[in-house]
């Protein structure tokens, strides 16, 4: 701790009393080692419980038995289908649901017009349980892809718009009055000041989204799939494959870190002038 | 109230007890669908069998098949009752569960599940069950009974039954709704929901299942921890069970010498008491008529077709929906019940 203790050698009352930094009290360091240590000792604890017959096979398997079904299931490309029939949906779900929810987002924060009516909508929408949605869905979509693209689309359209015009009302209002006194145009304006002023906000709300969407991948799944990560897992609870269930859940986990790391190098890279 | 006055209640409860063994039933539950295929079950409780045997039976209603094995794994129902599925084997061949008793069964000249086809898919020609590939057809779930159909239904019909589109639709309601706007060309449903949409023109029908192939479809289930601690309760529902069987046999499976099903004043008495469990918020009489135009085959003794579950075992594993280690032999406890067909 000897570096952290600053001498006050400059003052000469305060010199018999050495100062103590206390500065570094509330806020926390990540150790990324230390994170990837309790995820490995909760598996080793797993892997112990079942191979010392702690746990009833019946029921959970062992880590062992699930990274065996997921190493199958790679091998047969039958992961590589779901995967990929998955990601579609995700990608086409979620690239509908963010363009019109930051579009409608920026809508409701730089207009009056919208604002009221929107901000009520969305508040009135939002809550409700886009699975319980999915019967109307098939109804107006069908149970081809299109009713699933359009779940996660519903989905991940809500907290976009959330997130998008709570990031444009806290953009400084002090910085569209400079604007505005330098002689820029409202297009300027929005593209130059309230845009970068809001992307982190709509950034955070991007992850939040794709989390959303990743869980909704399940519940659009569900109804007349047989390729997805999603369908996959269903049919295993329905077989009672627990080992695949899990595996299939470690993809999804693994997905979500991945949409999550992929959204963190966006934010460095588009927030590089923070 | 004292701690005196309780203890001499207690006391007393204690004297009846020893006074009057036969009040002393063992408490037991069983988990169930409300269908009229475990209609064995129904009677056996309305007509008193489990507790001549000293049981006191709690039925436990389920929405689905699955919960119940999981329920008697875990401990919460002694019993079970339901369709087998794919689920149900893997639970099964992990060493929890046996299969002790019959239910229901497809069998030729009965009731059973129906193949019914879109008025569109219908106008374009799918009329027959030979006709069935290449088009899609709506299931509950990957693994169900209707899964395992279809697929006898395409063997015996000379198709790969990867030509076939299956949706699984996770729910009835969700089938027939599928069905009646055509979005899906077929699916294979229980008569209780068929015959409405056939007769009101909503969909037509192309096949029976047990025209293709007999089936045993569901059976009595228990714990195997239920077999080794507590084998003489085991033996006392069973011997109650095989009542309820041979009854419901009596009431709606006596054929006269032209074939056809011969209903009497016991068929109306046993449908009433059916009724009661299968739809209980139905006007009584119409249940009861339901109840008898949906009833199921079920082998008067209860006895199972042992080589139709060992091929059930054997095409799921084929498809992938069984897990290979599974031993077909080692979920069956044939012990209670004498005479189950096909044993070898």
């Amino acid at each position: 701790m000897a570096d952290v203790v600053h001498d006050l050698q400059a003052s000469p009352a305060a010199a018999s009393r050495p100062v103590v930094f206390r500065g570094g009290l509330f806020v926390p360091r990540t150790h990324r080692l230390i994170g990837f240590a309790a995820l490995v000792a909760l598996i080793l604890l797993w892997q112990a419980a079942s191979s010392l017959g702690w746990v009833s096979p019946v029921l959970a398997p062992s880590p062992g038995e699930v990274i065996d079904a997921l190493w199958r299931m790679a091998l047969s490309g039958e992961l590589a289908t779901h995967l990929s029939a998955s990601l579609l949906r995700l990608a086409g779900g979620f690239a509908i649901g963010v363009t019109a929810g930051i579009a409608f987002g920026m809508a409701i924060g730089l207009s009056s017009l919208v604002r009221s009516p929107g901000a009520t909508l969305v508040a009135a929408l939002f809550p409700i349980p886009k699975i319980a949605l999915l019967p109307l869905f098939i109804l107006w979509f069908g149970i081809g892809e299109s009713s699933k693209v359009a779940t996660i689309a519903f989905g991940t359209f809500f907290p976009t718009v959330i997130a998008t015009y709570g990031a444009v009302d806290n953009v400084d209002r002090s910085l569209v009055r400079m604007g505005r006194s330098f002689g820029l145009s409202s297009f300027a304006i929005i593209s130059k000041i309230i845009l970068p002023g809001a992307l982190p906000g709509i950034l955070s709300g991007l992850r939040i989204a794709s989390s959303i969407g990743i869980v909704l991948l399940i519940a659009a799944e569900m109804i007349g799939a047989n390729e997805g990560v999603g369908a996959m897992v269903l049919a295993a609870g329905n077989l009672m494959q627990s080992d695949r269930l899990l595996a299939g859940v470690v993809v999804l986990s693994l997905l979500g870190l991945a949409v999550s790391g992929l959204i963190g190098a966006i934010e460095k890279r588009l927030l590089a002038w923070r | 109230m004292g701690r005196k006055a309780a203890a001499a209640a207690f006391v007393l409860v204690g004297l009846a007890g020893s006074v009057l063994p036969a009040a002393a039933q063992e408490k037991v539950t069983v988990g169930v669908l409300r269908f009229v295929s475990s209609g064995g079950l129904f009677l056996a409780v309305e007509k008193g069998y489990f507790k001549n045997e000293g049981l006191d039976v709690e039925l436990k209603f389920f929405e689905a098949a699955q919960p119940i094995a999981l329920a008697v794994v875990s401990g919460d129902t002694e019993f079970g009752v339901t369709a087998f599925t794919a689920g149900f084997y893997n639970l099964a061949g992990k060493g929890a569960l046996k299969i002790i008793a019959a239910q229901a069964r497809e069998k030729k000249g009965y009731e059973g599940n129906l193949v019914l086809a879109s008025n569109a898919a219908y106008e374009k020609g799918l009329t027959s069950l030979d006709k069935l590939a290449g088009k899609s057809v709506g299931i509950t779930q990957v693994g169900s009974s209707f899964h395992y159909q279809l697929g006898q239904i395409a063997t015996a019909n000379g198709f790969d039954l990867k030509a076939v589109e299956l949706k699984p639709l996770q729910s009835l309601p969700n089938m027939v709704a599928s069905i009646k706007s055509g979005q899906v060309d077929a699916i294979i449903i229980a008569p209780h929901l068929a015959k409405p949409l056939v007769a009101s023109g909503e969909a037509k029908l192309i096949g029976r299942v047990s025209d293709v192939t007999e089936y045993q479809f569901g059976g009595l289930f228990t714990s195997t921890k239920m077999i080794s601690d507590k084998r003489a309760t085991v033996e006392k529902f069973v011997r109650a069970y095989q009542k309820g069987a041979e009854d419901y046999a009596k009431a709606f499976l006596t054929k006269d010498a032209s074939g056809n099903i011969v209903y009497t004043a016991d068929s109306d008495a046993a449908a009433a008491l059916v009724a009661k469990h299968v739809y209980p918020s139905e006007e009584p009489a119409q249940a009861a008529a339901k109840v008898k135009a949906s009833a199921f085959f079920v082998d008067e003794k209860a006895r199972l077709d042992v080589a139709d579950i060992l091929t059930q075992v054997q095409w799921l594993k084929a498809e992938g929906l069984v897990d290979a280690s599974v031993d077909a032999k080692s979920i069956l406890d044939l012990s209670f019940i004498e005479g189950h067909t096909n044993v070898n």
